[in-house]
C-alpha cells in the first residue's frame, strides 16, 4: 500500500514536471482576451490588423465602419503556433464564439462587455470653431415681433454641433448624486426623497463611429485610418456608466407652463467652457457654473437661500435646498460658488 | 548628525505644500462679454464667435494690437473666390453665415444646387455602394481639401501668427441665445492699492458684418467681488480707439467673376 502511494505521488510529480515543460504562449494563456498592450502589438500600426471599412459594413452598420474583427491574415503571420495548438485552441476564443475548424461565428464587434484599452481623444474647442450652429429663431408675435429665448416644444432647435454627438436619451442610465468633498458635513439628515429622473433628463455620448466618420472617414484629419489619433492606448479599464450629477432634477427637455422648452438652448449657454476644452480627460463633470443657472433661476435660489437662513436663525433643522437638488446634495452647506453670485 | 538629504527633502516638501496652498487660495474672477454690438443704427448679434482674454491692457499688449492693425487678412468670400469655389457654394456659405461646409446639414436640395456638393455626392454614391443616404450625409468626405477645411486652416495660421509666444489666459465663444461669451475662474492679481486687474479681450479674427469686418481689442477690469461685464465698443466707420477699445474696421472686398477686389 505504501509502495502504491509512493508510485502515485511520483507519477503525479512527474506529470506536473512534464507539463511545465510544454511551452504555453501568452496568447494561449489569454483564452478569450486580446490585448493591444503587449510589447509586440504596441509596435504595430493599427492598419496592419484593422481595415476600414470592413467588408460587412453594409449589413452590420449601414455606413462604412470598422464593423468586424481583423481577418485571419492579421494573426496568422505571428501566431501560427497558437492557432494550430490543440483541438480547440484557446487563442481563437478572442474573436470566435465557437472554437473549431468550422466555427465561423464571431462575437459582435466591438465586444462591449470586455475591458476597454483605449481612451478617446476629442478636442471640443476645435470642433466648436469649425461647426457653427445656425440659429434661426422663430419670431413669436406678441403685439410686435419679439425674439424669444424659449421655443415651443414642437419646434425644438437642434444645435448642429453638439446634437451631432449628444442626443436626448431614450433609456434611463444608471445615475447618482455627485460625491461631495468628504470633509463636508451635512446640515441635517436627508429628508425622504421621492424624486427620480427620467431618461430624457440626460444626454448620451457617442459609442461608435457614426457621428465621427460623416466628417472624418477620409481626407479630414484625423481620418478613419488614423486610429491612434483618436484612440489612445491605456491600461485596461472598465469605465463606469453611471452618470453623476450635482442636480439630478435638471432636465434638458423641461417645459414651462406654456409648454415651451426652456433648457434646450444653445448648449454653450450653460456649458460655458466647452469651447475651451481640448482634452476629454480634463472634463470631470458637466462643468456648468452656478452663474449659468442663476441667470434664470436667481429668484428660486434667493427663496431657498432665505429659507435656509431662516431655519438656521430659528435653530430649526436646516432647510434642504431641493428646487435644484435632491436631498443627497441639498442638505449640505452652500458652496462658495453660490455665495459670490 | 548633519543629514543634508533629509533637510533638502523637508524644504522641498514644505515648498510644494506652500505653493499648493497658495494656488488653492488664488482669487478668481468672472467675465461676461456680450456679443450684442452697436454698428450704425443696428445692434448686431455676434454669435458663435471666439473671444480671447489676455493679461494686461492695451499698453502691455501693444505688440499684439499692432499686429492686429497691420494684418492683411483675406475675407471669407475672397478665400473661397480665390480657390475658385462656385458662386452657388459661396452663396450657400453666406446663407447660413457659415465659414465651412461643416456649419450646417447639407440637404438634397443643397446638393442639387451647388456644383461642388453634386460632384462630391456622385463620388460618394460610387464609393459607398449606391447608398444614397450615406453619400448625402457624408458629402464633405468627398470635397476637396481647400473647400473642406482650407478656411479653418487659414484662420488657425492667422491666429497663431497674431499670438506668437503669447498665451491667452482663456478663450470663449459667444452662444447663440444669450449672445455672451463667459469666462470663469480667471486668476486675478490686482496691483497694490487696486481691487481689479486689467485684461484685454479681443476676437483677433475679423468678424464680418455687412460690408465691413471688425476686430475689437478692449480693456476690461476684472475683480473678485462681482462678474465683470464688457460690451465691445460701438463700431465706428473707420478704425479708431473708442473708450479703451481699439476697433479695427476694414471694408470687405467683393468676389466678382472669380476675382476679389474692393467694392
Amino acid at each position: 500500500m505504501r509502495n502504491l502511494l509512493r508510485v502515485i505521488i511520483i507519477a503525479a510529480a512527474a506529470t506536473v514536471f512534464a507539463g511545465s515543460l510544454i511551452h504555453v504562449t501568452m496568447a494561449q494563456k489569454s483564452r478569450d482576451r486580446f490585448s493591444h498592450n503587449t510589447a509586440a502589438h504596441k509596435k504595430k500600426n493599427c492598419n496592419s490588423c484593422h481595415t476600414n471599412p470592413t467588408s460587412n459594413w453594409v449589413t452590420a452598420r449601414g455606413f462604412p465602419d470598422v464593423a468586424d474583427f481583423p481577418q485571419h491574415v492579421a494573426c496568422f503571420a505571428c501566431h501560427t503556433k497558437d492557432i494550430y495548438s490543440g483541438n480547440q485552441p484557446a487563442f481563437c476564443g478572442s474573436c470566435h464564439t465557437v472554437v473549431g475548424p468550422r466555427g465561423k461565428a464571431r462575437f459582435p464587434f466591438p465586444v462591449r462587455t470586455r475591458t476597454t484599452e483605449f481612451s478617446t481623444i476629442y478636442p471640443h474647442n476645435v470642433h466648436q470653431d469649425i461647426i457653427a450652429a445656425v440659429d434661426k429663431r422663430r419670431q413669436i408675435s406678441v403685439a410686435h415681433f419679439v425674439f424669444a429665448s424659449f421655443v415651443p416644444a414642437d419646434d425644438k432647435p437642434t444645435f448642429n454641433n453638439c446634437a451631432i454627438c449628444h442626443s436626448t436619451r431614450k433609456d434611463l442610465p444608471k445615475f447618482a448624486s455627485r460625491a461631495l468633498d468628504p470633509k463636508l458635513r451635512p446640515l441635517a439628515d436627508a429628508a425622504p426623497e421621492t424624486f427620480a429622473p427620467k431618461a430624457d433628463y440626460f444626454k448620451d455620448s457617442p459609442s461608435g463611429h457614426d457621428s465621427c466618420f460623416n466628417c472624418h472617414f477620409q481626407g479630414l484629419q484625423p481620418s478613419g485610418i488614423e486610429c491612434a489619433k483618436c484612440h489612445k492606448l491605456e491600461p485596461p479599464s472598465n469605465p463606469s456608466a453611471t452618470v453623476n450629477r450635482y442636480s439630478l432634477k435638471f432636465s434638458h427637455e423641461d417645459l414651462n407652463d406654456r409648454g415651451e422648452t426652456v433648457h434646450n438652448r444653445d448648449c454653450m449657454t450653460c456649458h460655458v467652457r466647452i469651447s475651451q476644452n481640448a482634452d476629454l480627460k480634463t472634463m470631470k463633470d458637466a462643468d456648468v457654473p452656478f452663474m449659468a443657472c442663476a441667470s434664470c433661476h436667481a429668484d428660486n435660489f434667493t427663496k431657498e437661500n432665505n429659507s435656509r437662513a431662516e431655519s438656521i436663525a430659528k435653530k430649526q433643522p436646516a432647510f434642504q435646498c431641493t428646487y435644484c437638488h435632491t436631498t443627497a446634495i441639498g442638505r449640505f452647506p452652500m458652496p462658495p460658488s453660490h455665495k459670490t453670485q | 548628525m548633519f543629514r543634508p538629504r533629509w533637510q533638502f527633502f523637508f524644504v522641498l516638501v514644505s515648498l510644494i505644500a506652500i505653493s499648493s496652498a497658495l494656488a488653492q487660495d488664488a482669487p478668481t474672477g468672472s467675465l461676461e462679454v456680450t456679443g450684442r454690438i452697436k454698428i450704425g443704427k443696428d445692434t448686431e448679434k455676434v454669435t458663435r464667435k471666439r473671444f480671447y482674454l489676455f493679461r494686461g491692457g492695451l499698453a502691455e499688449n501693444k505688440p499684439l494690437v499692432d499686429r492686429l492693425k497691420s494684418a492683411k487678412i483675406v475675407s471669407r468670400d475672397c478665400f473661397y473666390c480665390n480657390i475658385k469655389a462656385s458662386r452657388e457654394y459661396i452663396e450657400w456659405l453666406k446663407g447660413g453665415n457659415c465659414e465651412s461646409p461643416f456649419c450646417r446639414s447639407i440637404t438634397a436640395a443643397d446638393i442639387a444646387k451647388v456644383p461642388e456638393f453634386q460632384a462630391a455626392y456622385q463620388k460618394g454614391v460610387k464609393q459607398f455602394k449606391n447608398k444614397t443616404d450615406v453619400a448625402t450625409n457624408w458629402v464633405t468626405t468627398n470635397l476637396s481639401p481647400e473647400l473642406r477645411d482650407g478656411f479653418y486652416k487659414d484662420r488657425k495660421a492667422i491666429v497663431n501668427g497674431f499670438l506668437g509666444d503669447i498665451k491667452p489666459v482663456q478663450s470663449s465663444m459667444t452662444d447663440s441665445v444669450t449672445v455672451k461669451a463667459i469666462f470663469i475662474d480667471i486668476a486675478v492679481n490686482p496691483k497694490p492699492g487696486k481691487s481689479t486687474e486689467t485684461f484685454l479681450v479681443s476676437n483677433l479674427l475679423p468678424i464680418e458684418i455687412g460690408t465691413k469686418s471688425y476686430v475689437w481689442a478692449c480693456e476690461v477690469e476684472i475683480g473678485t467681488n462681482k462678474i465683470a461685464k464688457l460690451t465691445p465698443a460701438e463700431a465706428p466707420e473707420t478704425s479708431k480707439l473708442v473708450k479703451k477699445c481699439e476697433v479695427i474696421v476694414r471694408d470687405l472686398p467683393v468676389c466678382d467673376a472669380g476675382t476679389c477686389g474692393p467694392k
